[in-house]
Formats: C-alpha cells, structure tokens, sequence
C-alpha cells in the first residue's frame, strides 16, 4: 500500500471541517506482532483469538489522539457487513456515538450479538434481504467484540474510540494523521484487546512529528 | 485262677476301651475338621457370591453413568461450542452466562422425571451451575431457572481448580435438619474454549443418583451411598444408620483399598456390607456406593450344614462304636489267647527260675565243697612233705634213709599235682570252670616248658626240635594254656626212649582260624585199641614211666574248654604224634 492509497483511505475518513482547522500532523511506526501466519495476499484480514486475545491477522493497529474534543452533532453512519461468514471490516474503529449498520451479504441467516461490557446488544437472526438493515450506536468507549450466534467461528471488533483523529496503519505499521490540533495530548496505538501503547506528544501548528511505537 | 481270670478279662475290656477311645478321636476330630472347613466354605461362597453380585450390580449402574457422562460430555462440548457461552465467559460478562445457557439447558430441567430403568437417557437434571476460572460457583441470578440450592449445599459445588476431565462427586443436600438430605450426584464437566483450547469454565450438573436396582439381587439387598462422612442409606432406621456409620467412617479411614467388604451387625442381624469408591480420583470428596446384603440365607444354610455334618458325625461315631466294638471283640480274640499264652509262659518261667535257683545252690555247694576237700587234701600232704624235709636236714641217719626219705618226698609233690588235677577236673565237671579268654603267647609258652624240661635231673638224653614262629597267639588262660602244654610235653619227654628226639612245631592251621600245636616224640606206640585219653587210664604194657592216668584227660577237657581239641595224631614206628588245636587270638597274630 502505497502513501497515495494511505492519503485516499485517510480522506474517505477525515473529509471533515475539524481537519481545516488543524494544522499539525504526526506520523511514524508502530512495531507490530510478527505474523503467526503465511503473508496474505489479499487486502483482507481477520480477527483472531491467540490465548484469549483479538487481534487482526495480518497484524494491524490503530493509532489515535487521545483526548477530550466537541462532540458534533452528527456522525455519519459506518457499517459492518457479513460476507463470506466474515465480518468486512474485521476491526472497525468508530467515533463514540457513532451508529453502525450491519448489512448481511450472504445467503444466509446471521445472528450478531455482543456481550462486550462497551456495548451488548443482540440483533437476532435476520436474512440478507430483511429490511431495515440492522443497526446499533456504540455510545461506551471500548472494544466490542462481534460474535454470530449461527457461525461460531465469526469474530469482528469495533474500536470505539473518544477521539474523532484515528487512522489504522498499514501491514508494516506505518501511519500518518494529518489535520491535528496544536496542543498536548497523548498518541496511542491499540494492537490487540491487551496491548495499547501510548505517548506523550504535542503538538505544534504547521509541524510534522514523528512518533514510533517500539 | 479266679483272680488271673478276671484280670485278664479286665485287660481286654481296657483294650476294648483304648481302642473305642481312639477312634472316637479320629472321628471327633474328623467332624470337627469337616465342620470347620464346609464352615469356612460356605462362608467364603456366600461373601464370594455377594461380591460377585455387589461387582455386577455396580458394573451395570456404571455403564448407566458411562451412558449417561458420555451424552453429558457431548453436552457440553456443543455448550461450549456455543457463541453465547463463549462470548459469555471471554468478554467476562458472567451474569449473561445462564440466560445464555437456559435455552441450551432447558431440556436438562424440564424434562418430566424419568423411570428408574430410563434415567440414564434421560438427562434429568435437578440443579446446575458453573464454575468460574478458578472453580468457584458462578452464582446464577435467577436460581428458580437452574433448581434451587442452599447457599451450603452450592458451596459442596466449588473445586479448588477447573476439572480437566469429568469428575463425579456426590452432595447432600442439608435441607433435612437430621442430615437425612437428598444425596445428588454431581458430574463436573469441563468447558474448553473453542476458540483458543483453553479451559474456561466447567458445567456441574447434580442428578438423583442412580440406584442400584435390587430386583437381580435378593430381596433383602440395601444399598446406599456413603459421602462426605455421612451414610445416605434411606432404607435403613436412623439409628442402623448412625451406627453404621461410623464403622464404615472407621474401615474407610484405616484402610486405602477403593473396596472392601466385611460383616456387619444391623439390628442384630449379621450383614454383610460391600463399599466401592464411586469417584476414584475425583477432585469432589470421596464416595462410596455401600451395598448391604442380609446374611441370613448364608446362615442358615450353615445352620444347617452344621446340623448336617453334626449329624454325619454322630452317625459316624455310632458305626465307630459299633466297628470298634466288633473289632475289639475280633482282636480281643488272639489278644485273649496271647494273654493265656503268656500266663503259661510265665509259669514255666517261674520253674525255670526254681530249677536255676536250686542248680545254682547246688553249684555253689559243689564250689565250696571243692575249696574244702582242697583243703582237706592238701594239709595233710603239706604236713606229711614238711616232716620229711625236715627229716631229710637231720645228719645222723644212714644213707639208704635219706634215699628213702627223697623218695618219699618225690611222692608228696606227685601226690599235690595228682590232687590239683583232680580238684580242677571236678571242676571242670561241675561246669564251674571258665576260661578267661585273652591272647597267649604259645611260643613263648612252648620254650620256657622246653627249657625247664631240659632243666630236669633225670633228662634222658633227648634231642628237641623246635619247629614254629616266635610271637604266635592263641586266645585262653594262660595257666591252663600252659598245664595243656606242660603235661604233652611231660609226656613226650616221659615215654621216650633214650637217644630218641622230641619235635614241637606249630602254625595256623590252613583255612581255620586255629593255631595247631603238634609234639611228636620218639619212643614206645600206642597201641591202636587203647584209650588213653580216658580218665585213670593206665597202660597196658607197664613201663618205666610213671603217670596217674588223669593228665592226657585233663588236657583234653582243657582245650575242649578253650574252643580247640586235643588228638593223637598218628603212632607207629617210633613215633608218636598228639596235635593240639588252639582259636588263634584274633588280631594278634598279626604276621604267620
């Protein structure tokens, strides 16, 4: 992935007024699990559970400013769908109050629930065709972890994240947010449903830092 | 005679006694032995059919409980493969667990309550519950749903860790004051975590234990469980419980076998009680199915073997008297005669012993008789040879007087050894003479009598040859030993004739054990018609030589009495031969 298609996947997410406002950006490396598994090919990845912890596999983070930041009065919808007995995407990191749908594109029936302490909800069996697609707003911060009660082998996470400045690095944990407010804050990575790591940083307008994750 | 009579037939009667008496023994200790050993058999028949039964019956209710942990495992495995359960314990959200679990369980709890004979199938849960990760009760919150327990009762639940395998315990419920509670079966089943292997959690389902069905086993078969120091036993009274109790609570502690079995009192009727560990290394605490079997069929059938055997051996003691009757009579038979026999043989032994005893007087009057006539005999010529010696000193006779009295003297000395081979042939008749047999040295007893013959004044002039080994022995009395070969070598040297020769030899005589002596001398035959070995024996034809006609007999008597004999070899021409036979003296002789 290359830093265009970085830029584009950024743009999808933060073509928003606050990131006029700001002015200084960081960017740098988080140092990632080595893959237990063969390199995959594809753009897509899973979640997987090693010895009670979720991960994505190929290893993948989420880096985010942490913080206190207005909340707007709207958010635009996400969404989680089901295709191929998998979630897509497996790890969704939102904004709180952030209301996410969950389409199910196979021919089958799913069931998504959650009994993650940020959110339970429990949407019950629906076809694909069912209308309207099944949704939830994540207002708890936390990791929620989707489940299917039909396809017990189905795991999908959603980040719910304070801060609307996120992104997910690449497969080699490069990053880069761009449109950041001045001031001091603290950088965290989330790597897997243990481990996030954290820096202290600040922020000056018009500059770039740079901040690697060990 | 009477007396003797009776005496005998008292001993028959007292054998007649000893011998009933004995086989009274052997058949007492017979029945003793028969009854001891059907007893033990029967007893060990009877514990080794209970236990076979006790083994049966539990292997039966053990493929029930296989049935059943096999589905309860099965169970499980699809519980745990459950999202719900899964996201329940992993993204602890505990509380959801049994909601999340009631549907899956639902017909555990529901299902109407089965038939004793369906149990197994029949997954009729009273009560369950979960356990956290380290094995502590997850308590349900809405205990209706899942059978109520008492907060002591759930407690029993709780294991020091999470059960890698299934584990069966078994609880009393204390809803009961007196202790009398409902015993449950317990199986805690293991909840692994499908996503990562892991044990998470474990499912304890408690069940109305299964029982043991009686309807094989006799109908007065109880059986219980013992757990937690508590016997659950409802067939049994309170009190035969309590008691019972605390035996098995003993047996148990002191011994580490999973089974066993030993007798018990119930009631006063003897029991025989089996007990089996039903959960051998569980984590729950140890329980024991206690199995009670009556003894009372094995009882009375040694009653009745007692009675049977009792029985056979009175009838055998019976026939045993009636045989020994008849054989004592049998045997008293010859036993009768040979006490007659030995009345008899008594008898003659007494006069065998009167006669032994007059002869024995007898000979003891002839002894003495002999001591005295010696005396008698020998004083006088003592006196008479003591005077002519006496005269003999004096000086003043005439020479022919001295002649004379020398001569007269020669006669006193005949006249003692005439006198001493009479005593020692009257002796010899009277039987008392015995030979004190010990080894002689004959040839030295030869040439010490060849030396005082050659010593003799009135020697004829006789050459004497010698022909034997030195150091030959011969077994006897030395003195009569040597009176035989002083009076053959008188003789030889007596009947010679002047210029004639004597010749001795001797040797072991070929194939016997005898030494031979033989002395042959020249000089005048023996007639062949003549005896002269007869007592007072004279010649016929007189000669110069004088004798008394008793030496050649004496000596005869003498080797006879030593084992050998005395013979005349042969005489003619000149030459007159006696041969004496002597026992050799054995292990003396030791080169011939």
């Amino acid at each position: 992935m290359g830093l265009r298609g970085l830029l584009s996947f950024n743009t999808i997410f933060f073509g928003l007024p606050i990131a006029l406002l700001a002015s200084a950006a960081v960017e740098g490396r988080v140092e990632l699990p080595k893959s237990h598994s063969a390199p995959v090919q594809a753009k897509r990845y899973e979640i997987v559970t090693h010895a009670g912890v979720l991960s994505t596999q190929p290893p993948l983070a989420v880096v985010y400013l942490d913080g206190v930041f207005p909340q707007p009065a709207s958010l635009p919808m996400k969404q989680v769908a089901q295709k191929d007995l998998t979630f897509i995407p497996s790890l969704l990191p939102v904004r709180v109050g952030t209301k996410v749908e969950f389409p199910n594109l196979d021919d089958t029936y799913h069931s998504i629930f959650s009994y993650s302490p940020a959110k339970r909800f429990d949407l019950g069996r629906y076809r694909p065709e069912e209308r309207p697609i099944p949704t939830q707003v994540f207002d708890k911060p936390g990791l929620v972890t989707l489940r299917c009660d039909i396809h017990e082998h189905m795991r999908g996470l959603i980040l719910v994240l304070n801060t609307p400045y996120f992104v997910m690095t690449d497969t080699n944990g490069r990053f880069r947010l761009d449109g950041l407010p001045a001031g001091r804050y603290t950088l965290k990575a989330w790597i897997d449903s243990r481990t996030t790591r954290e820096k202290p940083v600040e922020f000056k307008s018009g500059q770039t830092l740079h901040v690697d994750f060990p | 005679m009477r007396s003797a009579v009776r005496a005998r037939n008292t001993g028959v009667a007292s054998f007649r006694t000893q011998l009933f008496t004995a086989m009274m023994v052997i058949v007492a200790t017979l029945t003793a032995l028969g009854l001891y050993f059907a007893q033990r058999k029967v007893t060990a028949d009877a514990a080794g059919n209970l236990q076979q039964n006790f083994q049966a019956e539990l292997s039966s209710l053990h493929k029930l409980e296989e049935l059943r942990h096999a589905a309860l495992a099965d169970r499980c495995h699809a519980l745990a493969a459950k999202p719900r359960i899964h996201a329940a314990m992993e993204d602890n959200a505990l509380d959801l667990l049994y909601p999340s679990a009631k549907d899956e369980l639902r017909d555990l709890m529901e299902g109407e309550e089965p038939p004793p004979e369906q149990a197994a199938q029949w997954l009729h849960a009273r009560f369950y519950r979960f356990l956290d990760s380290t094995g502590a009760v997850i308590k349900p919150p809405n205990p209706y749903d899942v059978g109520q327990l008492d907060t002591q009762t759930e407690a029993q639940l709780t294991l020091h860790k999470l059960p890698e395998t299934q584990q069966i315990g078994y609880i009393q419920e204390n809803g009961d004051a007196g202790g009398g509670g409902a015993i449950d079966e317990v199986i805690a089943v293991p909840i692994f975590s499908t996503g990562t292997g892991d044990l998470i959690s474990a499912l304890v389902i408690g069940f109305k234990p299964l029982e043991l069905e009686s309807k094989h086993t006799g109908a007065g078969m109880k059986s219980g469980i013992w757990a937690n120091g508590r016997l659950h036993l409802p067939s049994l009274p309170k009190s035969a419980q309590a008691s019972l109790n605390d035996e098995i609570a003993n047996k148990i502690a002191n011994s580490d076998r999973l089974q066993n079995n030993f007798v018990v009192n119930v009631d006063g009727t003897p029991q025989l009680l089996f007990y089996k560990r039903l959960n051998p290394d569980s984590l729950f605490p140890p329980a024991y199915e206690i199995c009670v079997y009556p003894l009372a069929d094995s009882m009375a059938q040694l009653h009745r073997l007692r009675w049977q055997i009792g029985g056979a051996g009175a009838l055998l003691l019976l026939g045993g008297f009636v045989a020994s009757h008849l054989v004592a009579l049998r045997l008293s038979v010859p036993v009768k005669k040979l006490a007659l026999d030995s009345e008899e043989n008594r008898a003659q032994r007494k006069r065998a012993e009167a006669a032994l005893a007059s002869t024995a007087e007898e000979l003891e009057r002839s002894t003495r008789y002999s001591a005295d006539a010696s005396h008698q005999l020998k004083s006088p010529v003592t006196v008479l040879r003591v005077g002519l010696e006496t005269l003999l000193a004096r000086e003043d006779f005439k020479p022919e007087v001295y002649e004379e009295l020398s001569v007269l003297l020669h006669q006193t000395h005949r006249l003692t050894g005439v006198i001493d081979d009479l005593l020692l042939l009257s002796r010899m008749d009277a039987g008392h003479l015995q030979i004190a047999s010990t080894p002689v040295n004959l040839s030295q007893l030869v040439d010490e009598w060849l030396d005082d013959l050659a010593a003799l004044p009135d020697s004829p002039d006789v050459k004497i040859e010698k022909e034997f080994p030195a150091g030959l022995f011969v077994a006897g009395e030395k003195r009569y030993t040597s009176l035989i070969v002083q009076n053959l070598l008188e003789n030889a040297r007596k009947y010679n004739r002047p210029g004639g020769r004597i010749r001795v030899s001797a040797s072991r005589a070929c194939g016997t054990r005898d030494v031979a002596l033989t002395i042959g001398n020249t000089g005048r035959t023996i007639p062949r018609d003549e005896n002269i070995f007869e007592r007072f024996h004279h010649c016929s034809t007189r000669s110069a030589a004088s004798g008394h006609g008793i030496g050649l007999n004496l000596a005869r008597e003498l080797t006879r009495l030593h084992g050998g004999d005395l013979r005349l070899v042969r005489s003619e021409n000149d030459w007159t031969e006696f041969e004496v036979r002597f026992p050799a003296a054995d292990g003396v002789n030791a080169v011939t």
